[in-house]
């Protein structure tokens, strides 16, 4: 599937005045492209490629050297298991293990990850995602889970956001400077400020000490 | 679970803020006086309102920027950050007074990078910091920028903080529209700041500074050789003279200009000062995020602060600053946890320092297999090496291979002779960057701590007798450069 027209504009408007170079832009245009499609295909790393004005092999080599790039499909739902010291201590090898066996997967796969057939669940051992006081600390399309001790991993498949550590309903709108809620309306914390710009502070009474 | 950090003050009286400059000093200004110590980089962490921009300055937010744009000159501001003594908090342990000043000295333009791509294991300060106060951060990173005369700024957060990289990208909206952002901020005229966020896709490596500048140009994370340093023509993020912090050091910014280096430099250790950050994890009752003096004891970190070891069982061993970092063992429980103490001697082996790195604490107690644990660490920096430099490329991999043998109950009796012979060759500045060096000083500090248990251990599981404990090593060596 070829990258929407809205997607280049955004990177040559915002992100191309950004930097000096228009290769500098390839990491954003990596993240929205695989945020567009899901994955990354050898047709999009040649329409991001034509893009930046870069030989497409080496959009692939920078792509591959990272691993929340996914080069290949997954699943609608990719559960990360931390598998670093802190988690491991509390059983996030076996919580890895009882995830696959519970969605009949290999939990062997290593870090390139197994996908349920029907293209539901992806589950895969991930580094640390630095949420090491809720170990084992379990992310689902990179939001935070946790703790999923290895006796609750049936219990996370079957309600997820009861483990959730965040939880104020934000969809993905990164890059856009306009988060929004899932209902459409834009991130306003205070109710009372009616998206008003924040005014200036007024200045403090001035300190006597001077340096 | 509360999302707040296990404050220390839980006590019934909390101690008040700390002063402001020109406030009357606790104990009639007398010096030496103890002076109560109250948190301030994490006092708004668990507040939901916090990262209202309109909140942040209720709580006398931006003033610090204001106190400088009005009333200092930008050489005021950095000798105040040289005064407050203030080292780099991701664990180099750098003065940033002298990066901000020997990048000023390097003509412009210059660039501000903000690593926030705390990948180390076990540490997980910044994501609270940047989730709990994100405007600090920006109110540091204007400071930085006023100090060095810097008109463009990045922070580059990695890929799995995906909440904070949108908090952040919310809050630079905010500051924009309040002017705090954007040409001529607080009326001061050719004080332009632009500032962006940038995601990393999950890369350890994007945690040392070069590589991460090599990220932000769109290039494999792989570090530069130095010099030039980044302060330098060349060295720097598109070859510009480039001041690189962490998150946590630039949001020390605000409370040193708006309390006084004076009031910085007199917390917790004097030779590396300041309020400290720390996360401890593994096997305590209570992990979290702990906000004290630079310089607590470990074992007032354990027992007194995280609630002690899981089920009464004795400490084994201690990671002092995540994985990176060399083994502190039950017999330093009064060794003090600041860069200053543990990057020096007695605390300098073979293997380098033992590394405070950023502050975040992995207990082990005596329930861990330590063979396990450096199967589970080695692997880590196998699949975390950038693949530039030959003697980490290959040697993380072969260490851990070898580790896989000898827990698995392979082992072969020269292996443990190799496994040192390899690491030696790793460590001691053979590599670019640390990570060669972090891959070693686990298992250089466990077999000079630990050997004879190792040597039994992996004697007691020769010919397949794992004791039922092995399973996480019959994964696969799934290397991924």
């Amino acid at each position: 599937m070829p990258l929407s027209q809205a997607l280049k504009d955004r990177v040559v408007n915002d992100y191309f005045p950004r930097y000096p170079t228009k290769r500098a832009a390839l990491m954003p245009a990596l993240w929205m492209a695989q945020d567009e499609l899901g994955w990354l295909s050898t047709e999009t790393f040649e329409e991001i490629a034509e893009l930046l004005e870069m030989d497409p092999t080496d959009v692939v080599s920078v792509a591959s050297f990272y691993v929340q790039f996914n080069r290949k499909p997954v699943g609608r739902k990719l559960i990360e298991v931390c598998e670093n010291p802190s988690c491991w201590v509390h059983g996030a090898t076996e919580t890895l293990e009882r995830i696959c066996h519970k969605l009949g997967l290999d939990p062997h796969a290593g870090h390139a990850g197994a996908t349920t057939a029907d293209g539901e669940y992806t589950v895969r051992p991930t580094e640390c995602v630095a949420a090491c006081d809720y170990a084992p600390a379990v992310q689902v399309n990179w939001r935070y889970y946790g703790p999923v001790k290895p006796d609750d991993a049936e219990a996370f498949l079957e309600n997820m956001e009861k483990f959730a550590l965040e939880k104020d309903g934000l969809v993905p709108a990164f890059g856009t400077h306009e988060p929004r809620f899932k209902d459409g309306s834009a991130w306003n914390v205070n109710p009372s400020d009616n998206g008003a710009p924040p005014p200036v502070p007024t200045p403090e009474p001035k300190q006597e000490e001077k340096k | 679970m509360a999302q707040t950090p296990q404050s220390p003050q839980g006590q019934p009286a909390p101690p008040p803020p700390p002063p402001l400059r020109g406030d009357p000093v606790p104990g009639g200004g007398k010096p030496g006086l103890p002076v109560p110590f109250a948190p301030v980089l994490t006092a708004a962490t668990g507040d939901p309102n916090s990262l209202d921009i309109n909140n942040y300055m209720r709580r006398g937010g931006y003033s610090a920027l204001r106190r400088a744009v009005e009333q200092m000159t930008p050489d005021d501001v950095i000798k105040d950050m040289s005064d407050s003594k203030l080292v780099g908090r991701g664990g180099a342990g750098f003065p940033t007074g002298l990066k901000w000043s020997s990048t000023k000295r390097n003509p412009g333009p210059r660039y501000l990078v903000v690593n926030a791509d705390e990948s180390e294991p076990g540490t997980f300060g910044n994501r609270y910091a940047i989730e709990g106060d994100p405007h600090a951060l920006i109110e540091g990173m204007l400071l930085c920028c006023y100090a060095v005369e810097i008109k463009q700024a990045h922070i580059y957060i990695r890929g799995e903080n995906r909440r904070g990289a949108e908090i952040l990208e919310r809050c630079i909206a905010d500051a924009y529209k309040s002017g705090m952002l954007g040409k001529g901020i607080l009326g001061k005229e050719g004080f332009d700041v632009d500032m962006y966020v940038t995601r990393g896709a999950g890369a350890y490596i994007c945690g040392e500074e070069t590589a991460l500048m090599e990220s932000l140009e769109g290039r494999r994370a792989q570090p530069r050789i130095r010099p030039p340093f980044p302060v330098e023509v060349g060295g720097g993020l598109f070859g510009r003279p480039t001041v690189v912090n962490n998150v946590e050091t630039l949001m020390c910014a605000p409370h040193i200009i708006n309390r006084g280096p004076g009031w910085f430099s007199s917390i917790g250790n004097p030779a590396s000062p300041g309020p400290k950050v720390y996360t401890i994890s593994g096997h305590v009752n209570k992990p979290g995020v702990y906000e004290l003096p630079m310089g607590v004891t470990l074992g007032d970190l354990i027992y007194k602060y995280a609630g002690g070891v899981t089920r009464g069982k004795k400490v084994r061993a201690v990671s002092p600053g995540a994985l990176a970092c060399q083994f502190l063992t039950a017999d330093h429980m009064e060794v003090t946890m600041d860069t200053a103490t543990l990057t020096r001697p007695p605390f300098f082996t073979d293997f380098g320092p033992v590394g405070f790195g950023a502050g975040g604490i992995i207990v082990y107690s005596e329930e861990c297999e330590l063979i396990d644990l450096l199967v589970n660490s080695s692997g880590f920096f196998a699949r975390e090496s950038c693949g530039k430099c030959v003697p980490c490329r290959e040697g993380t991999t072969w260490m851990h291979m070898m580790l896989r043998r000898m827990a698995m109950g392979g082992a072969r009796p020269r292996d443990l002779d190799n496994l040192l012979d390899v690491a030696k060759n790793i460590g001691g500045r053979k590599t670019l960057c640390a990570l060669g060096d972090f891959s070693v000083s686990t298992i250089g500090s466990a077999f000079r701590l630990f050997r004879p248990e190792l040597e039994a251990a992996v004697s007691s599981r020769a010919g397949g007798a794992t004791n039922g404990r092995a399973t996480h090593t019959e994964l696969p060596v799934a290397v991924v450069h």
